[in-house]
């Protein structure tokens, strides 16, 4: 990842600038991580296309821009209804079948394997594989000027709506009955089935709502990140998997902790140990496995 | 028959969080003795029994098996040394066949190939040993379990609810078997809910609640321990 | 060990026919690349076929094969097969370090493989150490470079997995892997020492990536790293082993011959097409032949090994 504003060299300001910069890139990698996190807490599947949706949202994002002329912001609310409503569909489709098979887990995360790879081949077939990328100043010219360092006006922009939408993840979690269903079915799927909760329905919202955050995410990538290929999927999967397990799998509060302090370790180390940036989702995925399943939070992964 | 304990448990104890699920528990088996274990839900009887063979290290206490320590070894490591056990849910290899389930013990513990021909036809699964065990109703996966258990030529035998879900023609059928078992030297250890299985069983029982011992002796005699009686009755 | 002669067929025809295919058929490298991924669709198939631990990951023995082959030979100036020993043991080395993720449970594991194999691929990749693994500037091997000679060392390997393999398929230690599969603790009530069942079935696979990568090394003798660390060389061998049926010697063998074939007849140009073709057949596979294509074969009543 090559970060335009990112200053090489060492400097005490370096610092200060890597923890804003740092604090920017963590709501967004918090977005980025909630789709897979809800996914996963409500159906226990790794959504491993979850990255290719992403792709799919920075892709559509292009295009309204290039097209339609319109603004990615625009694009969003749109766009945003068409990835809920295919995620029911696809929920729909695919889970009820899914979970009565034994070993589901295992069969469901090869199911979106398959799932990713054929998103992926389609948007070559459809778009060429090709990196893309909007015109930066498509959120205004000027730099921001913030604590006497210099940041691309996309960063703040990015955050804002990153923000904006974990905002509204919190206010359906804790503010709406189906939202407070949503948590009922984290907690334990039988349990919220036994009183009442139609799991489904709640489930196959709540895979729309992550593929929605995953568009929203996908978007921000094109400005965050400098350009989405279709073959974008596969990494950024893992660093959200990445984020999600080491805020705690099933936690979507964690999920933001674990964005913050994964935007910020990411910017540190982007200003220090540049060439080892890239690393650092697979290190701290596999670290916090091995030494701390649980993530800074949630619960135990292991087995015997 | 020697009188000699083959296994010994002295003080066992294990927590999990602030919880004290077996506190101080101590028991001796000797060759051919039958033990019943009975107390009521989450009293602590099968945390006990996992502790004695190896699936969890106890906190403190040791356990013996005729003199030697073998507090903290991997089940599979006991399993050798001849303790084993049934497990309340049975969980067998359900993609082998029934013979392959009980034969694949008599291998890793070292015991002659018969010995898995003769715990098939001691627990009558033999017609069935080419069925794989994923085809197997409950009561035979029972079975199928404890046939993998014998399998291991096992002194001591830990039953961890064989009776649970069993028909009463299968219950006694099932006591007779136990006490046959018992009849070739084996210890056991049998923990139970249904104390009229237990009585055609044996005599000696402990009683634990909440993680503790909370008497030990004849079973007629428990009933009329005012203790037991309060933590079954009055709970 | 060999029960029945289908056994020592298998294991003695399909390097036989390897070798000599060369004589009927003249585009060598094509032959290579089907042993390749016959090789790691069997050693997928060693792994996940016996214990359910599916290693997403698994190019990284591959690659970590062809870097400790390549590495021995450009500072050690030892000959290529002895080359291919030490790429072997490389992979060998860094199973026994990735041991630890066979704790995790299946997704874990599974995703946490692909995250080693990739942080494997960004520590040789990295201008850091290019005087160590040349960075991503690649390594050149053209001074022990034979094609002929790596074509049969591959057949040879090619015949060791399967062995391997059909030894699973017969023995206690096989039939004790899928034990543990089903049930670890029920496993361990049955003697087995499931930590070291686990641990050597990872090692036999690990192997035989390494030495794989490490052939494949030594056929292409020039490579970057992106070359050997590419994930979809763990895509393909992972397909190719769900479409023939894990669990089975046959399986993998039919899965990699089809489709292999099928990659080579448009793969290659529209490589799209053939990433769109096996997306969904995985999807149609796990949820109506989860057991892949030689379960048709145990349908109709055939003895599949």
């Amino acid at each position: 990842m090559n970060l335009p504003g990112a200053q090489k060299g060492w400097s005490p300001d370096m610092l200060e600038f890597s923890l804003i910069a740092g604090i920017l890139f963590g709501l967004f990698f918090a977005l980025v991580g909630m789709g897979l996190n809800l996914v996963f807490g409500v159906m226990r599947i790794v959504n491993l296309a979850h990255g290719d949706f992403m792709m799919l949202g920075a892709f559509g994002a292009f295009w309204a821009y290039n097209l339609l002329g319109w603004n990615p912001l625009v694009t969003i609310p749109v766009q945003g209804l068409a990835f809920v409503l295919a995620g029911m569909a696809l929920y729909y489709l695919l889970v009820p079948r899914l979970v009565a098979l034994k070993d589901f887990e295992m069969i469901s995360l090869v199911l979106f394997f398959g799932l990713s790879q054929t998103i992926e081949a389609l948007a070559v077939l459809a778009f060429g594989n090709n990196p893309r990328s909007i015109f930066q100043p498509v959120f205004g010219q000027a730099p921001v000027h913030f604590l006497g360092r210099t940041f691309p006006v996309a960063w703040p922009v990015s955050a804002a709506v990153s923000l904006f939408f974990l905002i509204l993840v919190y206010f359906y979690l804790y503010r709406t009955r189906a939202g407070y269903a949503t948590r009922a079915v984290m907690a334990s799927r039988d349990e919220a089935s036994a009183s009442g909760v139609n799991v489904d329905r709640i489930s196959a919202l709540t895979f729309g709502l992550g593929l929605l955050l995953a568009s929203v995410a996908g978007m921000l990538s094109l400005f965050m990140l400098g350009s989405v290929s279709p073959d974008f999927g596969g990494n950024i999967t893992i660093t959200a998997f990445a984020v999600i397990v080491f805020g705690g799998l099933g936690d979507p509060v964690g999920t933001v902790l674990g964005g913050l302090l994964y935007g910020i370790g990411l910017m540190v180390m982007e200003s220090y140990l540049s060439s080892w940036a890239n690393i650092l989702p697979y290190v701290l995925l596999l670290a916090t496995l091995l030494v701390k399943p649980g993530g800074i939070m949630g619960k135990e992964v292991r087995h015997v | 028959m020697s009188s000699e304990a083959v296994l010994t448990a002295r003080d066992l104890g294990i927590s999990f969080g602030n919880l004290k699920a077996v506190d101080g528990i101590s028991l001796d088996l000797k060759p051919g003795e039958i033990m019943g274990l009975v107390g009521p839900n989450g009293s602590g009887k099968t945390t006990l029994v996992n502790l004695v063979s190896g699936l969890y290290r106890p906190d403190r206490g040791e356990v013996r098996l005729g003199g030697r320590k073998v507090t903290g070894l991997a089940p599979h490591h006991l399993a050798r040394l001849g303790l084993n056990r049934t497990f309340q849910v049975p969980k067998p290899f359900h993609t082998l066949t029934v013979r392959e389930n009980v034969e694949l013990a008599a291998f890793y513990t070292r015991q002659e190939p018969h010995t898995a021909e003769k715990a098939l036809e001691f627990t009558e699964l033999a017609p069935l040993a080419d069925r794989l065990a994923g085809s197997l109703n409950v009561g035979q996966q029972k079975l199928l379990d404890l046939a993998r258990a014998l399998a291991t030529g096992p002194r001591i035998l830990l039953v961890d609810e064989l009776g649970a879900g069993l028909g009463p023609m299968e219950l006694d059928q099932v006591a007779a078997k136990l006490l046959e078992l018992a009849g070739t030297g084996v210890a056991l250890l049998v923990v139970e809910h249904l104390l009229a299985f237990l009585n055609q069983l044996t005599s000696r029982v402990l009683v634990m609640n909440a993680g503790t011992r909370i008497f030990e002796g004849k079973l007629a005699a428990a009933a009329e321990d005012p203790l037991v009686v309060e933590v079954f009755l009055g709970g | 060990m060999f029960r029945k002669p289908l056994d020592l067929g298998l294991v003695v025809l399909i390097p036989v026919l390897f070798a000599l295919a060369p004589l009927a058929y003249n585009n060598q490298l094509l032959l290579f690349n089907a042993m390749v991924f016959l090789a790691l669709a069997q050693g997928i198939n060693i792994i996940y076929g016996f214990t359910g631990y599916l290693p997403f990951g698994y190019v990284g023995f591959f690659g970590a094969g062809a870097y400790g082959a390549s590495l021995t030979v450009m500072f050690l100036h030892l000959p290529a097969p002895v080359a291919v020993l030490l790429g072997g043991l490389t992979a060998l080395a860094l199973g026994l370090v990735l041991s630890p993720l066979l704790r995790l449970s299946g997704v874990y594991f599974a995703i946490a493989s692909l995250a080693a194999s990739e942080a494997v691929y960004y520590v040789i990749a990295n201008p850091g150490l290019v005087n160590i693994t040349k960075g991503p500037y690649g390594v050149s091997l053209d001074r022990v470079y034979s094609p002929e000679f790596s074509y049969l060392v591959m057949a040879v390997i090619v015949g060791l997995v399967t062995a391997v393999v059909v030894y699973l398929k017969r023995s206690h230690l096989g039939l004790s892997l899928k034990a543990v599969r089903d049930d670890p603790l029920s496993s361990e009530t049955a003697g087995i020492d499931v930590k070291r069942q686990r641990m050597l079935a990872w090692s036999w696979s690990a192997l035989f990536a390494g030495l794989t990568g490490a052939v494949f090394a030594w056929q292409i003798s020039v490579f970057y790293p992106g070359t050997v660390f590419d994930p979809s060389i763990s895509i393909f061998a992972i397909v190719f082993t769900l479409f023939g049926g894990a669990g089975t010697v046959l399986g993998p063998i039919l899965g990699t011959v089809v489709l292999y074939g099928v990659y080579n007849l448009i793969g290659i140009t529209e490589p799209q097409y053939f990433q769109l073709i096996y997306g969904v057949l995985i999807m149609v596979l796990v949820l109506f032949l989860p057991e892949g294509i030689v379960s048709l074969l145990k349908r109709g009543g055939a003895n599949v090994l």
